[in-house]
């Protein structure tokens, strides 16, 4: 890890993260470290983000710490509204009026397709055989992926999880890469960065395909291609990350009270 | 004069709930409001077979899956959020015992909404593209599974969408924060889709946190998300969410929502969960007890407790409500 760091790699995802959002943006955040990092950027640089969880609560912070999930008391005791799934993921982002969604992702491929649903070791083949691990399935990330404007995946940056195809795709990205979204009629225009806990990856305007476009101060190129499961390209304009702000950490903490992205 | 449809849980489960049944729960995701106490009671009466229709996997898909009771599942999320994958649902899955086919949260309400509606399918632009149209659990030999999310043209445009189909569950269990002896029930925190899925299946019946008057329902008429029109009972049983949350009525229960998971992870764990949790709390009393005086203080007083406030005057009493429930024991009502 990075000892000799006064931040961890969690925060510096998060923060990457947060700097993802806009102020004024429609937003939507899943559980866990996106709604820090959504939440982060609405208490740092976008203090007029719209934000919703996808179970229709709106204009709440979380009190007491980390909430538990998206229908928890710790979002519930400053809400606004609450309404319902078809709300806020039907009307609300299906519709394409979302403009930015934070996902997260056990296994991202180059054409940044997420899996969060099992993992078999490999081509499940033309029979749908059982998952040898069983995960989560897709929940509103899918919703997200296929309706929001744009959305912003978050993912470990490990070899076993950026592969060059997912087994299987529970949200999709911009599945073969090229137009593939256009032809099958989505309404959001797809993953606009993978953050990881190494770096930053976007998407290359004409094929798809997901170069490296920064990396934190703590890594490098080489630790990140080492790391990724197919042949990373390097964006023409790679750059570091800049790394947090004194402020940006402040904000940040502030917001993730219990210390959950500083657990080693 | 309203009618009284409350009955006991007991009751409840015995009368509607058959083998084999489209069973849909679940109320608000994972750690949120969810007749769970009504699963517990499936348990004890031996229900098996069922074909669960649960929004989002719960604590209660998580308990009936890791007891052997399901066969068949739909979910659009099936872990538990913060506190990580459902080991009774992933055991179950892993195993073969019980098939689990994906939506996603959008598609699950969607295909609640075409049930209640009535109509042969459903437009989508979400799950189109995706590996949660292409495979199915249900019909694993078939690739691309064509029955499960086909591809329809938008008549107007011309347009490729998704077909989905939708859900008329046997059996709705609808966790509500308060109802009135009628039905006329009001949900603090959000809805999810308990009001899609009230109207989509062929019977309703509500477990509610609290009982209040119908004047309650007629002081907050916009808020009667759920009326008693649609309601074949209603069952009274105080904390019926726990270890989940019920917000304005009572926090999560962090320690058994993981003690409740880690029991799941093993067929032993599980048997000993239901031993003490399942069979020894068939009746409120020991279910509170179970819980624990303590712990049920400090749920009680959560952050967003105020939320209750402005019903609390109509809640009625244990001897008001045992009054009503009689009432439907003598007139033959329970049978």
């Amino acid at each position: 890890m990075s000892d000799n760091l006064h931040y961890t790699r969690q925060e510096m995802m998060a923060i990457a993260t947060g700097r993802e959002i806009r102020d004024g943006e429609l937003a939507i955040f899943g559980v866990g470290l996106s709604m820090l990092a959504g939440y982060f950027a609405q208490a740092y640089h976008a203090p007029n983000v719209r934000s919703l969880t996808e179970g229709g609560v709106f204009g709440s912070t979380p009190v007491g710490g980390l909430p538990w999930g998206i229908e928890c008391n710790r979002i519930s005791s400053n809400a606004v509204s609450f309404t319902n799934a078809l709300d806020a993921l039907g009307f609300l982002v299906a519709s394409g009026r979302c403009d930015v969604g934070v996902i997260g992702a056990a296994q991202v491929d180059k054409h940044g397709n997420v899996n969060t649903t099992g993992i078999w070791g490999g081509e499940i083949g033309e029979r749908y055989s059982l998952p040898k691990t069983r995960l989560t399935g897709a929940g509103g990330a899918n919703d997200i992926a296929s309706g929001a404007r744009r959305f912003v995946i978050m993912a470990n940056h490990e070899k076993k999880r950026f592969v060059d195809k997912v087994e299987y795709i529970s949200s999709p990205g911009y599945l073969d890469g090229g137009d593939a979204r256009k032809r099958h009629g989505f309404i959001g225009d797809g993953p606009s960065a993978i953050i990881t806990t190494l770096g930053i990856l976007r998407p290359h305007p004409q094929t798809r395909e997901f170069e490296l476009s920064s990396w934190f101060s703590f890594s490098n190129i080489e630790e990140i291609r080492a790391n990724t499961g197919w042949d990373l390209k390097i964006a023409k304009d790679a750059a570091p990350t800049p790394e947090p702000t004194g402020a940006e950490l402040v904000a940040l903490r502030e917001v993730d009270k219990t210390g959950m992205l500083r657990k080693k | 004069m309203s009618m009284n449809k409350l009955i006991s849980l007991q009751e409840a489960v015995s009368r509607f709930s058959s083998d084999g049944m489209q069973y849909a729960s679940g109320a608000a995701l994972p750690v949120g409001s969810d007749a769970i106490v009504f699963g517990r009671e499936l348990l004890r009466q031996k229900r098996k077979k069922l074909h669960a229709l649960f929004h989002c996997n719960s604590q209660q898909l998580n308990l009936l899956a890791a007891a052997g009771a399901v066969d068949k599942a739909e979910c659009g999320f099936s872990g538990l959020e913060v506190f990580g994958f459902a080991n009774g649902l992933r055991r179950a899955v892993e195993s073969g015992r019980l098939a689990l086919e994906d939506y996603s949260n959008l598609s699950m309400s969607l295909r609640f909404l075409g049930g209640a509606m009535n109509w042969p399918f459903v437009p989508t632009t979400v799950n189109i593209g995706s590996d949660i149209a292409w495979r199915s659990a249900f019909a694993p030999d078939t690739y691309p599974a064509t029955e499960k999310i086909p591809t329809v043209i938008d008549p107007f445009s011309g347009q490729k969408l998704g077909a989905l189909s939708p859900l008329k569950p046997d059996l709705a269990a609808i966790h509500v924060t308060l109802s009135d002896p009628e039905g006329n029930a009001i949900m603090i925190g959000t809805e999810w889709s308990r009001f899609e899925l009230s109207r989509a299946a062929k019977k309703v019946v509500l477990i509610a946190d609290h009982i209040v008057d119908t004047d309650c329902a007629r002081q907050f008429p916009n808020l009667v998300r759920i009326p008693g029109v649609i309601v074949d009972a209603v069952v009274w049983w105080p904390f019926a969410a726990w270890p989940q949350s019920s917000p304005g009525a009572y926090d999560i229960d962090e320690k058994h929502m993981r003690l409740m998971n880690e029991q799941f992870a093993t067929e032993e764990g599980t048997a000993r969960y239901i031993d003490e949790f399942v069979t020894k709390t068939a009746s409120i009393d020991d279910y509170l007890a179970a819980i624990g005086h303590d712990t049920l203080e400090r749920l009680q007083k959560g952050a967003s407790a105020f939320l209750l406030d402005p019903y609390r005057k109509w809640i009625k009493p244990r001897e008001e409500i045992n009054a009503l429930l009689a009432q439907n024991v003598s007139k033959g009502d329970a049978r």
